[in-house]
């Protein structure tokens, strides 16, 4: 018996990201950076998912292939393209069907979901206007600290205090980061306060589509430890750690959706 | 939809060109030595002159009797509209500029030109979207907040651009918000003409509200009886209050008619009737005939099983002023998803009737009017004056989803979007909220805004684009 495979492309504003799923679920996965032309990069992404299947070795194989992201409408190859809104839906939904509000904290966006019972979208809010709290901010900090995004991440987890950063604009919080490492102020003090900052403005996010627990964080950024902390504490609630890389969400939803249209 | 027929493009050249029509009987009437100075003093006028535009942007994707709705309802704006500015032109001796809360029927009853200063804020970004800008900068650079209401920066703007016309008097009111009264300070200073503010009861759903209200306009009368050669006249009053109640039949009408599925008539035919008409020009006969044919044409739909919308398939309730500066909002809305703008919280009103049994009965019912219009008694008084018209207007319309301008510069409707998120969640009702400004391109672009509806369209309501 042949093995159907479905394809899911997220081509996102830092990263592209590929799932490839069968009836036993996720079979291959990549993420890979964004290059300047989306439908390169969704073929460089896909390419290396496949790469790890047995018997398959072309785009061309997939039964059903479903774009997402910023860049979707750009992949011509792909059968249908579904807004990224939905596609992280319903790749939380895949995951865990007791999550009803996600968090999804893009290279340069911050959404709020919440879920419906059949893993559609049942209301969305979202920043994309404003990098503060995006994936962009976090790297521009992580920048003004003198380290790479991770060790960022793990920084605020060692604080003692908080100091509180404004994060209405990153270019002012920038200014206030770099007086107050200029201070002599503890660094992991400073990264917590952004942490807190960015949490709080997720938070008025997702007030915005109610918040009913589980809750749970998806994108690039739900990578970052020292945020899940904030998250939780801002919100009195648990962020539900996911089965799968949170940043491969969107694609695995695509998938998901490219099975059931396949 | 494909392309327009004949006969839609022969409905669409027609009204464009009783328009260009008008524009040149105003021309030749001015004289052209007197036009080309006043198009100096008031560049709006270029922008005003591009009005086909704005029948182009509304027509595209309508056919029949739903493109002649709006090409026959915008032909009377531009009429009255070059009413309105021979003011200007030829009853200076008479103007009053007027803040948009204040009834123009009384101006009218006392022989008096009127002139809203928020007019040009409200009907030019419509045809020109970026064309408040210069005068929103204008505002701002005299150190008016940049949160303020767009809105009343332009009337500030235009005002110390030296672009309002000198007036007799000026009359305003505390309505409807903080930004509103704020602007006629500016236009105060830059006047110089007597002003009077008239002062509307905050709790106004009693009589007693009304018969201070009424006093007010008493006091407002005789104040322009002193400053003003106008002269109240009675009967006159009587008249344009018959009329606008003639005019509120008819549009009682429209609305039985629109409450079927699929409706005969919807979007800018109904609700820019509306504000036009009854905020503008109320009590004119020629403001009656526009609702008359409108019923007409909805009626034949109605009749031949005709709908505005080929394939209607969601009834939108839009709330707050609507997208000026993306005005063809639905006409786009339309043709990608089927969304059928039903009503809006600018027109809807409960009391349109005025008694006109005694002078006291009328006064009474031109205050009724101010104090529960849309901007009043939503911005004022508890949410429930709010939700109560929201609930009630998708009940009795059969509405599917509610779009809310979300005006960026409207605090007193902003203070409430999360409330109406929790309420219409209960209720079941999908919300879009458009984040915009009113009448400034640069805060959310055209792509911005309709971006917004298809996210809400894609990943809300699940719907497929038609186009």
């Amino acid at each position: 018996m042949t093995i159907e495979y479905y394809g899911g492309c997220d081509i996102g504003s830092t990263t592209g990201k590929a799932v490839i799923i069968s009836d036993s679920g996720i079979v291959g996965s990549s993420i890979v950076p964004r290059e300047i032309d989306p439908e390169k990069t969704a073929v460089l992404a896909l390419e290396q998912a496949l790469k790890t299947i047995p018997g398959i070795s072309s785009i061309k194989d997939l039964s059903f292939l479903i774009g997402t992201g910023y860049g979707r409408s750009e992949i011509s190859f792909a059968g249908e393209n579904i807004s990224e809104i939905s596609c992280h839906a319903m790749g939380v939904y895949f995951c865990d069907r007791s999550i009803k509000t996600i968090v999804d904290i893009g290279g340069q966006d911050v959404k709020g979901i919440s879920i419906n019972d059949d893993g559609t979208v049942k209301e969305f809010a979202m920043n994309d206007k404003c990098a503060a709290g995006t994936g962009r901010f976090f790297e521009a900090m992580a920048r003004i600290f003198r380290m790479d995004i991770s060790a960022f991440s793990d920084l605020s987890l060692n604080a003692k205090n908080l100091i509180p950063v404004t994060a209405q604009c990153s270019v002012f919080a920038e200014t206030e980061v770099i007086s107050l490492l200029a201070g002599k102020n503890p660094p992991e003090n400073i990264a917590a306060g952004v942490q807190s900052a960015v949490a709080k403005r997720c938070f008025m996010l997702l007030k915005r589509v109610g918040i009913i627990p589980k809750v749970t964080m998806t994108g690039g950024c739900a990578k970052n430890r020292g945020l899940i902390k904030a998250m939780e504490k801002t919100l009195n609630e648990k962020i539900e750690p996911l089965s799968v890389d949170p940043q491969i969400i969107g694609a695995l939803g695509a998938a998901v959706y490219a099975k059931m249209r396949g | 939809m494909g392309k327009p027929s004949l006969k839609d493009t022969a409905i669409t050249s027609g009204y464009k060109m009783l328009n260009l029509m008008e524009m040149a009987k105003m021309s030749i009437k001015h004289g052209p030595f007197d036009m080309i100075r006043d198009i100096r003093r008031y560049p709006w006028l270029l922008d005003f002159a591009k009005v086909n535009r704005l029948v182009t942007k509304l027509s595209i994707g309508r056919r029949g009797n739903y493109r002649r709705a709006v090409g026959m309802m915008l032909n009377g704006v531009v009429k009255e509209m070059i009413n309105y500015i021979e003011g200007i032109f030829h009853r200076q001796d008479k103007l009053v500029l007027h803040e948009d809360m204040v009834p123009p029927e009384i101006l009218r009853a006392m022989g008096l030109s009127p002139w809203m200063p928020e007019l040009l804020g409200i009907i030019l970004p419509m045809i020109v979207p970026d064309s408040m800008e210069e005068y929103i900068d204008a505002a701002e650079n005299e150190g008016v907040p940049p949160d303020l209401c767009s809105l009343p920066k332009a009337v500030i703007g235009i005002t110390v651009k030296d672009r309002l016309p000198q007036a007799k008097a000026v009359i305003t009111s505390n309505l409807p918000c903080d930004g509103g009264m704020s602007s006629y300070i500016y236009v105060e200073k830059k006047i110089k003409a007597p002003i009077f503010r008239l002062d509307i009861p905050h709790n106004f759903k009693d009589e007693r509200a009304e018969i201070y209200f009424a006093g007010e306009l008493k006091r407002m009368i005789s104040w322009l009886e002193d400053h003003t050669p106008g002269r109240i006249d009675w009967d006159r009053l009587k008249e344009i209050c018959e009329e606008r109640n003639r005019m509120s039949e008819y549009e009682l009408q429209l609305w039985e008619m629109i409450s079927a599925r699929p409706a005969p008539l919807a979007a800018e035919a109904v609700y820019i009737s509306h504000l036009w008409y009854f905020n503008v020009c109320s009590g004119l006969k020629s403001s009656t005939q526009v609702f008359r044919r409108l019923v007409k044409l909805a009626e034949d739909n109605l009749k031949n099983g005709i709908a505005a919308v080929p394939d209607e398939k969601y009834r939108a309730l839009l709330w707050n002023p609507p997208t000026m500066h993306v005005i063809d909002l639905f006409a786009v809305a339309e043709e990608r998803y089927g969304v059928t703008c039903i009503m809006d919280s600018m027109s809807f009103n409960r009391l349109p009737f005025i008694d006109t049994s005694s002078r006291e009965s009328m006064l009474q019912g031109i205050g009724r009017n101010i104090m529960n219009g849309p901007m009043a008694r939503h911005t004022r008084g508890p949410m429930e004056n709010y939700f109560d018209d929201i609930f009630h207007i998708i009940k009795r319309f059969d509405i599917d989803m509610l779009w809310m301008a979300g005006h960026i510069g409207c605090k007193n409707t902003q203070a409430l979007n999360n409330i109406m998120r929790e309420k219409c969640r209960t209720a079941g009702v999908p919300v879009l909220i458009i984040d915009y400004d009113l009448s400034d391109t640069r805060i959310t672009s055209r792509q911005g805004i309709l971006s917004q509806v298809d996210h809400f369209m894609e990943n809300v309501m699940k719907a497929k684009r038609i186009i």
